[in-house]
């Protein structure tokens, strides 16, 4: 460095700042802090590298997530369920005020598939039928909570004319729905449902309630846990129409 | 500045870390002085030091510039930052009990004096301008003005003026709070 050839103002100011001088005798330990400055840029090295590999981790995963259809269905039914949980838990949660009058119906989408055994179910054959039309899923919490109750709405009110069709929309198809359904003692017809009929009936989460009237007209439609006394109420109001009186 | 010159010519063909540990032999020494300065607690000065490397280090856009300006400039501003920081907490009174005294022989009334003035004196440099305290602490360590303004990219013509301003401040802002002390 070249020597300092400035002068200064006068001596009061560097008298002061004097004081700062922390002494001839004071050394700092250079080998200390060597030690200290190696050891730091190591530990930055680690950690570096370790947040490289998360960050990779993290981008793999999101990716396996994105792209292999397993986590992606996964992720799907946890939302689908999430979404059900919540609107069977809000005080707001769509509970259908009523049927819709005859005149405001409009046809159900009809489809025809096979049961379990086999045996075709067609829609259009059970006008003069009230028919609940439940799409679910083996995966399902809420599902589960509802069939339950349509297994007795089966017991209950099959004599009067209603007939319950399951839909089932799990991927696997039978061969996760046949051992649920013999678990479970489901007593009304489950056939295995595709992506088209649900779009149909406006299926964007599970379970969806659909209430058929006899003349094949949809009364009322339910997203999400169905309550289960009201659904009761509907079955026996579109029971009570004849199939003169739908027709209107 | 030969040996940071050859640090540097080094750093081509070399590692960078024996670059860094060439230069920290060389200057980290000052480096810690300069911010024991504004630093009370010389361990705590040490460590800022090491830091200071560390962020040269980091930063390799600085090892190919004006190394030895680079590392002065980060010191003083990183001791800056810390003086500000401890006064920001209000501990400097708590911090008087750190302070370690500069040689066995001194008595306790030569510490407290120095530790009072060196107080005085720190505090007064937190409340400046923080570009006004730099010229003052490097001033303080002997840097000559074209050494300044070096180590602080500036104007060399312009260094005097602003240094004065500096010392003008710094006597105003002293006397107003200790008086002709």
């Amino acid at each position: 460095m070249d020597t300092n050839s400035s002068s200064r103002s006068d001596g009061w100011v560097d008298q002061r700042l004097a004081a700062l001088d922390p002494g001839a005798e004071w050394q700092p330990d250079v080998t200390a802090g060597l030690l200290r400055l190696r050891e730091l840029r190591v530990r930055r090295n680690w950690i570096s590298g370790r947040w490289l590999l998360a960050a990779t981790g993290a981008l793999g995963f999101c990716i396996c997530l994105m792209a292999l259809p397993s986590p992606k269905v996964l992720a799907h039914r946890c939302l689908e369920c999430s979404v059900a949980v919540w609107q069977s838990l809000l005080p707001s949660a769509p509970a259908q005020s009523g049927l819709k009058p005859p005149s405001g119906r409009s046809l159900a989408p009809d489809f025809n598939l096979k049961d379990a055994s086999g045996k075709d179910v067609k829609l259009a054959d059970l006008k003069g039928k009230v028919v609940l039309v439940n799409f679910w899923a083996t995966w399902c919490e809420g599902c589960q909570v509802e069939i339950p109750w349509f297994v007795e709405f089966q017991k209950e009110y099959a004599s009067r004319g209603l007939v319950v069709i399951g839909i089932s929309m799990d991927d696997d198809g039978w061969k996760s729905v046949k051992p649920w359904i013999q678990e479970k003692k489901v007593n009304y017809p489950i056939v295995i449902g595709n992506e088209g009929l649900g779009k149909q009936y406006g299926l964007v989460g599970m379970p969806l309630t659909a209430l058929v009237d006899r003349k094949g007209r949809i009364g009322d439609v339910h997203h999400g846990i169905v309550e289960k006394t009201a659904t009761q109420q509907k079955i026996r109001e579109l029971l009570q129409e004849s199939f003169k009186d739908s027709a209107n | 500045m030969s040996t940071s010159s050859e640090a540097v010519a080094d750093s081509n063909a070399n590692e960078t870390h024996l670059d860094i540990e060439t230069l920290f032999r060389a200057h980290y020494g000052r480096v810690a002085r300069i911010i024991t300065r504004a630093v009370r607690d010389r361990a705590r000065s040490e460590e800022l030091a090491v830091e200071v490397f560390l962020k040269l280090w980091r930063n390799h856009k600085a090892q190919s510039e004006n190394v030895e300006g680079w590392l002065y400039r980060v010191a003083v501003r990183t001791g800056l930052d810390e003086l500000r920081r401890q006064t920001r907490q209000g501990h400097y009174e708590r911090m008087l009990a750190w302070f370690q005294p500069p040689s066995p022989a001194a008595t306790p009334e030569d510490i407290h004096s120095v530790s009072q003035k060196q107080a005085k004196v720190r505090s007064v440099l937190s409340i400046l301008e923080r570009r006004q305290a730099q010229f003052l602490l490097l001033r303080s360590h002997d840097f000559t003005y074209q050494e300044v303004a070096s180590i602080l990219n500036m104007n060399p013509a312009s260094i005097g003026t602003l240094v004065s301003r500096a010392e003008e401040s710094f006597r105003k802002e002293y006397i107003k709070r200790y008086g002709h002390e």
